[in-house]
């Protein structure tokens, strides 16, 4: 082996080497393109994730805005509130027109007659009995205000009456008391004008009045939400006479015969001696059809006239005539109407023309009622036979 | 990961805002209706063995106006609570348990059956505590914990007397309710 196969070795060792070192050196090339690679995709992967969790995020906002119900319930709740106040309101301004008014009238209805009829009586005791010259002035003074020709009628009243009728019972006095409820538990203002001489009573039916007035009103909520306005409403309401005493006997007696209204219920072909007795009595009231005698509203005002519709009539008892120091025995109809107007009043010797009827005297014992008398026609209406009546002879 | 629990959490805030949400509503709704059940109910077309037509309350006497609603009826027991001598055109009272008692019992037996178990509700009347009469501990730490209490008005008011047509009240009536 000669120096130069030596430096062929030599030559051939070294290509070997620089291969592999140019092997090397393209395997580390390569490592690191893959680790650049993988680095390269790591970071895109990072980028779409970033990208994802933004979408993600613009998605849940766009959602929370749009579906969340917070908005909504708030709206519906300020909906919700208003549709109930307004609710509230209407339904207060209903029971207003419907029921409150309506109770209202009827309620001081009765206490303005019963008023009314103290007022009479207690003028009767003074010694100055007289009839109301305009019932419905009287009336709607006394409903509306709790007085009658500028007097407060509780003044006259009460010693009798044993309280104040009228007082916080006036029309005036009630409609504030709602309207001051109205304006403390719902906030509305509450405005009641009642038309100037609209307020009256008058009857349709014999032992009914009928009272009317009319009103506009307006109900304002405080906020301003709504308002209600109800223009020319017309307010009826029914009020029975029964108990009332009636007018007619205490101004006629000076205010010492009372005679409440009672109701008779005897059908007009059921009458009878003794059905005529127990209402001499009990004072009782009738009603015929197509009556003569005058109302129950007509005997504030002596208005004796007949009254078809309503005309209602009761027998004079002669001991309670007695009672009030008036004459137990005269000559005249025993009807109420009749007797104080004395339509059959003879002064003998000319002949009477009214009827006694025996058929009450001497039962029951002692006799009660022989001085009781009648006029022709109302001993047919009230079947009395011959042989309970006998034509009234001059004493 | 993260977007994912983005969306896991919007929905579930949004899913749980809503099952809260109809809440103040049902409860509104619930005042408004008992008030509403009551004034609007009469006595006469209330079909209760106690509080209704024919009832125990009528024939022993308490309940004299079968035309009152059942709001009207609460009133009259509380106002005739108030009235210490009865008018002389009233008819003298019927037996001797008192007015407001029997005002709550009236209260009980009307609206029980009427309110959901899980809501509480109390009746008052001009300022007067009518349902439940007494209160207990239990009750009033529900009212005072609640998140949310809401209450209906109503005026009320009515006739004392047929005969005379006396009328008692204004009154306010309020309904409280209440989820325990």
């Amino acid at each position: 082996m000669g120096p130069l196969y030596g430096r062929g070795i030599c030559m051939g060792i070294l290509k070997k080497m620089v291969i592999k070192y140019k092997d090397k050196l393209k395997k580390g090339y390569k490592k690191r393109a893959i680790k650049t690679k993988r680095i390269a995709n790591k970071k895109m992967l990072n980028k779409k994730g970033i990208f994802f969790t933004l979408i993600s995020i613009t998605i849940m906002a766009v959602f929370i805005f749009v579906f969340t119900p917070q908005a909504d319930v708030s709206l519906e709740k300020d909906t919700q509130s208003i549709k109930v106040r307004i609710s509230s309101i209407d339904n207060y301004v209903s029971d207003l027109e419907d029921r409150y008014f309506i109770d209202v009238l009827r309620s001081g209805t009765h206490k303005t007659i019963l008023s009314l009829v103290y007022y009479i009586e207690a003028k009767a005791l003074e010694g100055e009995g007289s009839f109301l010259t305009d019932l419905n002035s009287a009336f709607s003074g006394v409903i509306q205000y709790g007085k009658i020709n500028g007097e407060f009628i509780d003044d006259i009243t009460e010693p009798i009456a044993g309280r104040r009728i009228m007082e916080g019972n006036t029309l005036d006095a009630k409609i504030k008391e709602i309207k001051d409820k109205a304006a403390e538990t719902l906030k509305v203002d509450t405005i009641v004008t009642i038309k100037p001489g609209s307020i009256k009573v008058s009857q349709k039916t014999p032992w009914e009045m009928e009272s009317e007035m009319e009103i506009d009103f307006t109900v304002k909520s405080s906020d301003n939400i709504a308002e209600w306005s109800k223009q020319s409403i017309i307010i009826r309401a029914a009020t029975g006479i029964k108990g009332f005493n009636d007018p007619y006997y205490l101004v006629n007696t000076n205010g010492a015969y009372k005679n409440p209204i009672a109701i008779s219920t005897v059908e007009f072909d059921q009458w009878s001696i003794d059905k005529v007795r127990e209402h001499i009595e009990n004072g009782k009231y009738i009603h015929w059809k197509e009556s003569d005698a005058p109302s129950f509203l007509m005997r504030f005002t002596n208005t004796i006239s007949p009254s078809s519709c309503c005309g209602i009539e009761s027998f004079v008892n002669p001991n309670k005539l007695e009672l009030a120091q008036a004459q137990r025995d005269q000559i005249e109809s025993y009807m109420d109407y009749l007797f104080w107007t004395h339509k059959f009043h003879t002064d003998c010797p000319a002949e009477p023309v009214v009827y006694d009827i025996i058929g009450l005297w001497g039962t029951p014992s002692p006799p009660d009622f022989n001085d009781f008398k009648l006029d022709i026609e109302h001993l047919f209406k009230y079947n009395i036979g011959p042989t309970d009546a006998e034509k009234t002879a001059c004493p | 990961m993260l977007g994912l629990l983005v969306l896991i959490v919007g929905v579930f805030l949004i899913t749980s805002s809503y099952v809260k949400a109809p809440q103040p509503i049902q409860v509104g709704l619930l005042s408004g209706d008992l008030l509403n059940f009551l004034s609007n109910t009469k006595i006469k077309d209330l079909n209760n063995p106690y509080a209704g037509i024919g009832g125990e309350l009528q024939t022993r006497g308490y309940i004299t106006e079968i035309d009152n609603s059942l709001l009207q009826q609460i009133g009259e027991f509380y106002e005739k609570d108030k009235i210490e001598s009865p008018l002389p055109s009233m008819p003298p009272p019927p037996q001797t348990e008192p007015y407001l008692d029997v005002a709550e019992k009236f209260v009980q037996n009307v609206l029980g059956g009427a309110v959901p178990l899980q809501y509480r509700y109390e009746v008052w009347i001009n300022g007067a505590l009518l349902y439940p009469k007494t209160l207990t501990l239990e009750h009033t730490k529900s009212k005072d914990n609640t998140k949310l209490l809401l209450t209906s008005k109503k005026i009320i008011f009515g006739i004392i007397d047929k005969k005379t047509g006396d009328i008692w009240g204004p009154y306010t009536a309020e309904v409280f309710v209440w989820e325990s």
